[in-house]
């Protein structure tokens, strides 16, 4: 069974020609992501406009010369906005994605390998977490604690670890069955070892997958939020609240709701689409 | 002089007591009877009452409109009318003779008789009942029936606009000793069929109603639609046929649509910025000035309004009151004035937090707008917005800079003394201006017109210019409604015809 | 290496066995959340006096109506006095709404299950058809294809979706009401009709989730030896991924379902809100924005019991499809 070790690290190995070995679908969620990295980088700076000045007479004008991008509800420049909005989207959502995920794989191997007595403790309060509907828990705790970017981070982030625990735990659980991880233990490896070596990396990536959706539901939760009436404080924006300032757009189709719209379209699925081309172990036949 | 000093309002003074009609509506056919409509609300939770007395939103006070009569009733001058009360007068504005109408029912079939009226207004002073008036109501010292339909209201002080005050949804009229709000039973237009709270309440009409020939529809079924653009939809789909509370951006979709027409109320409705006497450099006089200044009102009525407003004049009193003052000067937008105030106010580079939510309408805008300014005139404001949820009770005139909203009051004096009086328990500012406390006292007991309009309008330039409250426009409120609906026209103190459009309306389909 | 048949006694045994634990680690369970749900309101600001007063709390109006609901007394005693009535079965009196929580939640829950089953019955079916088509094609053009529309459904907010469905089939071409009115007295059809645009926005939600866990749940089995071992002895594709490979991959696939379909409660609050349905979620905002603690706690309460089930079916479906898991 330590091929299938072997082949992770052969697999991680070939660094230099994987983007060339990447599907299209992976190639353009690559740039994709790349594309939206830089903006939420450098966004800010190459917003035309103050994203919270009040540059155009018109509201909801459309596409045009001096605004690229047309006016939002009061008449503020689209294209600014969005520029600056894009690192909430990208920033907040990815930090707590990743914390999430992480921590949710983390209590999942913990769970899986240690004494059955702690897998019920942590189970049950995770239950009890997972329970609670998160939209309700989001605005439960936005009410109490406030709703500063760190908070917020926070919050996102401790809701929505529980979903990833327990996609992790029945995969982790799963695999600490397999026979490659039974030999393992009987081969006396540490609890430490077997999580890191033989179950984590057969469960990377069903994770990546959960990952992918997770980033995506944090978006769509800072866009729920939002339309709560909570969320990253004004002037500022993420694009989901972008979306939701101007929902009465929508009749009038103008690009002050499309184009976050679209943003948060590409963003996401971006993101998906690459993590669904990286290479994985098992080497599926198409490449 | 004794004429003057002496306040009658009867049924046979016809200047004052005749409903004004608009001319349009009067020209249009006969009103029609029958038919059933929906319409839609802007809240609705498992806090929706049937008992006038609590009444919170303007949901709530639609629904006790369509089950209750009160004393009086609101025209669209926003003078007083007689309703349930026949006669009431007074000499020295202190002590009220009231007389009622002969011959009006309860839905269950009693007559209405002086101690409904006595149960109805002294259950306000409990201070277990939960009333939403109860500041109010403790203007109350006695009230007595003298007869089956005479009674006599005594206040603690004169008031002149008392019948103006009882046109209020929570002064309306309930049957004496009621308590089981589940089965309400009152004198209005129509009788409940169903309520379900959070859901949906259903009226048909009362047949016995007391005003002859109305009111004209079948049944009316009220539901809440929190949020606005489902609200709208709702409408232009046809699923109901009038909804409160439009969004300015959402009226050219409605007038575009043909079948649907917008009934546009001018109101006192603001929403303020309240700057504290006691939050530190916000007490500050010239601070108080300079963003005063630094509203741009037009910006505020043209894009957060979309010309749906009335530029206001930091005080209370909007243009189309009987008692503005005119020739108080403008105060508009201006940077240098600004700047030279917060200077001399000896304003720092420290960020100053202002308190914005949704709770109060366009104030997260508003705030946004004073950031982008305030920057280039030396002021760093930091918006915290707020959830709407709990913003009443813990943020609302508890920071030094926040955000208030005000809905329309029918008298001066009722958006006076609840607002900017010293001792009121919504003294938003924490102000205190003893010239101003004792301008309202007299205005209260000066029946002369002309004497109230000059000692309200001293009233609006004290609070302009020195009180800790900038208000930038007045808010139109905006109906949208299914143009077979026939008989509506605005009244100012509030949306569906100061909530009492179901009486009046009647459906052409 | 596939599912093997074990003896149908001790399967059995083991199941009820699971069952008796897990109603005791369900009630644990239901406790914590009521702790956690008692401990996170105390955080919030305001109560229900506060609240109801709104605008015009007076602190002796406040403190006169807080003495009339009880809420004088304080916070810990009111949460032990409602945990012991909930073990009477009786789960509170909701003093916001002059009401028993009982009755209110009477009036709700039928809606949501409705609901909530309505989408389940087009979303599973949907999902699996999706998930277990694109693994089996995986890479090929069809794969992608669905790949790409799976993301795309969920790459939107809800409420645009649900906005945009609203603009296009109610305002504009009139088909079916932009609010989901749910007929007192009315056909099967009549209902369906005003919840197809609810049931149709609750679906895009969760059919994406699920449908990429299983296709990536099956392709982590098809990779493995046994699948080739089979492959080698000319099992044909389809039977291959049906009797072979889901059993396998079942684990996973049922916990994202479980999790998904647990959403379709307590995660409808927008879609509630823009269709104005009156739903739990909806009415568990309602609690949370009034103070309404009775109220707040039968909400949770009850996705608290709705989870647990899904995740009790989940594990059960796991474990019936694959016995290796019954060790653990």
């Amino acid at each position: 069974m330590s091929v299938t070790v072997d082949e992770i690290k052969a697999g991680k190995a070939v660094s230099p020609g994987w983007v060339a070995q990447l599907p299209l679908s992976g190639k353009l969620g690559l740039g994709l992501v790349i594309f939206w990295i830089a903006t939420a980088i450098a966004g800010p700076w190459l917003a035309p406009y103050d994203p919270g000045a009040f540059t155009h007479q018109d509201v909801f004008a459309s596409f045009g010369a001096a605004h690229w991008l047309g006016s939002d509800y009061l008449g503020r420049d689209v294209l600014s906005r969005v520029l600056s909005g894009a690192r909430y989207s990208v920033g907040l959502a990815a930090a707590a994605a990743i914390a999430a995920s992480c921590t949710g794989t983390g209590l999942a191997l913990i769970a899986a390998l240690a004494p059955r007595w702690l897998d019920e403790l942590l189970s049950r309060f995770i239950d009890t977490l997972i329970s609670i509907p998160s939209k309700i828990f989001a605005l439960v705790l936005v009410a109490a604690v406030g709703s500063s970017l760190l908070l917020l981070f926070l919050i996102a982030a401790f809701i929505y670890i529980p979903g990833a625990y327990r996609i992790a735990r029945s995969q982790a659980v799963n695999l600490a069955q397999m026979d490659y991880v039974q030999v393992a233990r009987t081969r006396g490896e540490k609890a430490a070892y077997i999580a890191i070596r033989e179950i984590l990396p057969n469960m990377l990536h069903p994770m990546l997958a959960d990952f992918g959706l997770r980033f995506v539901f944090i978006v769509l939760m800072l866009s729920g939020l939002s339309f709560l009436g909570l969320g990253v404080q004004p002037p500022d924006a993420d694009l989901g609240s972008l979306v939701r300032e101007n929902i009465s757009g929508l009749g009038e189709a103008a690009p002050a709701i499309l184009v976050p719209a679209l943003a948060i379209a590409t963003l996401t699925v971006g993101v998906n689409l690459l993590i669904d081309a990286l290479p994985r172990r098992h080497g599926s036949k198409e490449g | 002089m004794g004429l003057s000093r002496r306040t009658l309002l009867t049924a046979g003074m016809a200047a004052s007591a005749l409903p004004l009609l608009p001319a349009w509506s009067q020209a249009a056919a006969a009103p029609r009877t029958g038919g059933r409509i929906r319409v839609a609300g802007m809240s609705s939770s498992t806090a929706d009452t049937t008992d006038p007395a609590k009444g919170a939103l303007s949901t709530d006070y639609i629904r006790h409109h369509m089950l209750y009569s009160g004393l009086t009733e609101y025209g669209a001058d926003l003078r007083p009318r007689l309703a349930l009360a026949e006669a009431m007068e007074s000499s020295d504005q202190i002590s009220w003779r009231v007389k009622l109408r002969d011959g009006v029912r309860f839905h269950d079939g009693k007559r209405l008789n002086a101690e409904d009226v006595v149960f109805s207004l002294t259950r306000h002073l409990d201070p277990a009942g939960g009333s939403k008036v109860r500041p109010i109501a403790s203007q109350f010292a006695e009230i007595r029936a003298t007869g089956p339909l005479d009674l006599t209201i005594t206040l603690t002080g004169p008031n002149v606009d008392l019948p103006a005050m009882l046109a209020q949804s929570h002064f309306l009229i309930i049957a004496a000793g009621a308590k089981d709000f589940s089965r309400p039973n009152g004198t209005g237009p129509y009788r409940i069929k169903s309520f379900v709270p959070g859901v949906s309440t259903i009226v048909t009409r009362n047949e016995d109603f007391w005003k002859p020939g109305k009111p004209y529809l079948d049944e009316i079924e009220l539901i809440g639609i929190p949020d606005e653009v489902s609200r709208v939809n709702a409408l232009l789909s046809g699923d109901v046929q009038m909804v409160i509370a439009v969004n300015p951006r959402s009226i050219h979709r409605i007038r575009e649509s043909g079948a649907h027409e917008m009934l546009e109320t001018p109101s006192g409705l603001y929403t303020n910025l309240i700057m504290r006497v006691d939050g530190g450099i916000t007490g500050n006089p010239d601070f108080m000035l300079g963003m005063k200044y630094l509203f741009d009102r037009e910006l505020v009525k043209r894009a957060l309004f979309r010309g749906s407003a009335i530029i206001a004049n930091d005080h209370p009193i909007p243009p189309f009151h009987p008692f503005f003052r005119a020739d108080l000067p403008q105060r508009s937008f201006d940077l240098d004035r600004a700047r030279y105030h917060f200077a001399k106010a000896g304003l720092g580079p420290a960020r100053l937090p202002v308190y914005a939510s949704t709770a109060a309408e366009g104030s997260v805008d508003m705030g946004s707008a004073l950031q982008e300014y305030g920057a280039r005139a030396g002021l760093n404001l930091a918006i915290n917005r707020m959830p709407a949820d709990g913003y009443w009770s813990t943020h609302w005139m508890k920071h030094p800079l926040s955000f208030g909203n005000t809905n329309p009051r029918a008298t001066a004096d009722l958006v006076f003394s609840q607002f900017y009086k010293s001792t009121a328990a919504w003294n938003e500012t924490g102000w205190k201006n003893e010239r101003f406390d004792r301008l309202l006292l007299e205005a209260r007991a000066t029946a002369n017109e002309p004497l109230r309009a000059q000692i309200y309008g001293e009233m609006q330039e004290i609070v302009s210019n020195h009180c800790g409250t900038a208000i930038p426009v007045f808010i139109n409120l905006s109906d949208g409604y299914d143009k077979r609906l026939k008989g509506l026209y605005p009244v100012p103190v509030g949306g569906f015809m100061g909530y009492a459009f179901a009486e009046h309306v009647w459906w052409e389909g | 290496m596939a599912a093997s048949p074990t003896s149908s006694e001790s399967g059995n045994a083991f199941l009820l066995l699971l069952l008796a634990k897990r109603v005791a680690s369900g009630l644990l369970t239901l406790f914590l959340v009521s702790l956690v749900v008692f401990i996170i309101s105390g955080l919030l600001p305001g109560d229900a006096a506060q609240e109801m007063l709104g605008q015009s709390a007076t602190p002796e109006a406040v403190a006169a109506l807080r003495q009339q609901m009880g809420l004088d007394q304080p916070a810990a005693l009111r949460f032990l006095r409602w945990l012991a009535g909930l073990l009477g079965g009786d789960p509170g009196f909701s003093m916001v709404a002059n009401m028993p929580v009982a009755d209110i939640i009477a009036s709700r829950l039928p809606n949501s299950l409705i609901l909530a089953a309505l989408s389940t019955l087009v979303a599973v079916p949907l999902a699996l058809t999706i998930g277990i088509t694109s693994a089996m094609r995986q890479g090929g053009r069809l794969d992608r294809a669905l790949n790409t529309t799976t993301l795309a459904m969920v790459a939107l907010p809800e409420f645009l979706i649900a906005t945009i469905a609203v603009l296009f089939f109610a305002v504009e071409l009139r088909w079916l009401p932009s609010i989901a009115l749910v007929p007192a007295q009315g056909s099967f059809l009549d209902l369906l009709r005003a919840l197809a645009m609810p049931i149709l926005s609750l679906s895009i939600i969760v059919v994406a989730q699920m449908a990429r866990m299983t296709r990536a749940a099956i392709i982590a089995q098809l990779g493995l030896p046994y699948v080739e071992m089979a492959r080698l002895k000319g099992v044909s594709p389809a039977r291959l991924v049906l009797v072979h490979v889901l059993p396998n991959a079942i684990a996973p696939i049922v916990n994202a379902m479980a999790l998904s379909l647990s959403y379709l409660l307590g995660g409808a609050v927008i879609v509630e809100t823009i269709f104005n349905y009156p739903g739990l979620a909806s009415l568990m905002v309602n609690a949370v924005t009034s103070r309404d603690m009775p109220l707040l706690q039968a909400c949770a309460m009850i996705f608290c019991c709705a989870y647990l089930s899904l995740v009790l079916i989940a594990d059960t479906v796991a474990i019936l499809a694959n016995p290796r898991l019954r060790n653990r």
